[in-house]
């Protein structure tokens, strides 16, 4: 058995009232608003600039018109009712609500639900207690990654392109490209490593 | 519990795309609940994803409907487990397997009626968690101390998560919580290193391959 000191910053909470530090977009503000103060106008808001998005990654990615619609209401109504569980300290709403997207979307797609750790498990092992500092380090700066994502080759590019808009397998794009599988992975993991590298050269 | 191994990126993104296989997943998922930093990989993963959502056409379809907006918000909301002013002190039960496994185990791991392998290795294959194509496997696998698993490589890939003592191979030594993501062509041949039996959770989403003809001879038999 371990102690480990369950934080209030797990829910990104700097402040024991108002509105945490760390909410910085408009999006941000709008969806802590939404877990916070079920706040209608900042849901439609968030529709506005998020749907038409989901809408178009949702087709790119193989969906017919009726099924992505049908998708971007699951993820519309997860958004209303798990909004309160959006932490600012670790990920920005718009990353959040592409992640709930893409869940909405391969639970659909794979006919199961996909195993996810649960927060709530006992087992569960908390982020450890972070300093103010480590904790502005951990949001993931989609800004900062777009400027990354420049660097990559072509051949880097196009694979990680394929994975996050045609959702492809690594075995698929082996196959689609003509590359080894252990090519795929490679790239795959040069990539990321060289993203994370310029992220940290940029903040 | 330091965990040294971790997943690597290129399972992280298949995790998150939803393109690894079942098999594999639950291993993903039940080291993702006791590993802070692959969780946070992940983040950066979906984060980069999100970036690129933003060099997409935004599809307007046949025009935003607004009712459904009025239609969501009638619905009742989850309320905050987390509060700002519950600092709770948590306790992290490590004697319990991460509900991503105890979801599909008949039984508290202490209890797994294990079944002999040779001597010195049992396993319990996790029947019912096939992948779509029928290929791969997942199961527990209990070493007893100073035994040799047999020499293997594998034809596809490996993720084996450590539940109780460690092993020691050629990767390297991997201990309670540790996960060794091992790709195709790498042979290897772990050893149980302490007093302890180890015992892992293993997926692979295609058979083994054994190296020794003895082995090849008891691969049917043995069903790995």
């Amino acid at each position: 058995m371990k102690a480990v000191l369950k934080m209030a910053s797990s829910n990104g909470f700097e402040n024991h009232h108002g509105c945490p530090s760390n909410l910085r977009s408009e999006l941000d503000k709008d969806l802590f608003a939404v877990g916070s103060s079920a706040d209608k106008e900042a849901f439609k808001r968030i529709y506005l600039e998020m749907g038409p998005k989901l809408k178009a990654y949702l087709v790119k990615t193989g969906q017919s018109q009726s099924e992505a619609d049908e998708i971007l209401q699951e993820t519309l109504i997860k958004v209303w009712r798990k909004a309160s569980l959006f932490n600012p300290a670790k990920s920005s709403a718009n990353t959040w609500i592409y992640s709930v997207a893409k869940n909405a979307r391969i639970d659909r797609i794979r006919k199961e639900t996909r195993p996810k750790p649960d927060p709530e498990d006992p087992s569960f092992v908390p982020d450890p207690p972070e300093t103010g500092e480590d904790s502005v380090n951990r949001i993931q700066d989609e800004r900062l990654i777009r400027a990354a994502m420049q660097v990559l080759s072509s051949d880097q590019a196009q694979i990680i392109k394929m994975s996050f808009f045609e959702d492809k397998s690594h075995a698929e794009i082996s196959a689609e490209l003509d590359l080894p599988l252990g090519t795929v992975k490679s790239r795959i993991r040069l990539a990321f490593g060289k993203i994370r590298n310029e992220v940290e050269k940029l903040s | 519990m330091t965990i040294r191994h971790h997943l690597s990126d290129d399972t992280l993104l298949a995790y998150a795309n939803g393109t690894l296989a079942s098999t594999l997943s639950v291993v993903a998922a039940t080291h993702l609940a006791i590993c802070p930093k692959c969780r946070n990989q992940l983040e950066f993963i979906f984060a980069a994803g999100a970036a690129e959502l933003e060099v997409l056409e935004p599809d307007f379809g046949s025009g935003l409907d607004l009712s459904i907006i009025d239609e969501i918000t009638q619905l009742p909301q989850e309320a905050s487990s987390i509060k700002p002013e519950n600092l709770t002190l948590q306790t992290t039960d490590e004697k319990q397997v991460p509900k991503p496994l105890r979801n599909i185990l008949p039984c508290e791991l202490d209890d797994i009626p294990w079944k002999r392998l040779v001597p010195g290795i049992s396993h319990y294959p996790l029947k019912g968690f096939a992948n779509p194509d029928g290929k791969g496997a997942l199961r527990l696998l209990k070493i007893s101390p100073g035994m040799v698993m047999v020499e293997h490589s594998h034809s596809g890939q490996e993720l084996t998560l450590i539940l109780r003592g460690s092993y020691i191979d050629e990767v390297g030594r991997f201990a309670q919580g540790d996960l060794a993501d091992l790709d195709d062509n790498l042979h290897h041949q772990p050893v149980a290193d302490t007093d302890q039996d180890c015992i892992c959770l293993i997926a692979t989403d295609s058979p083994l391959k054994f190296k020794g003809f003895f082995s090849r001879l008891l691969q049917p038999l043995i069903g790995i």
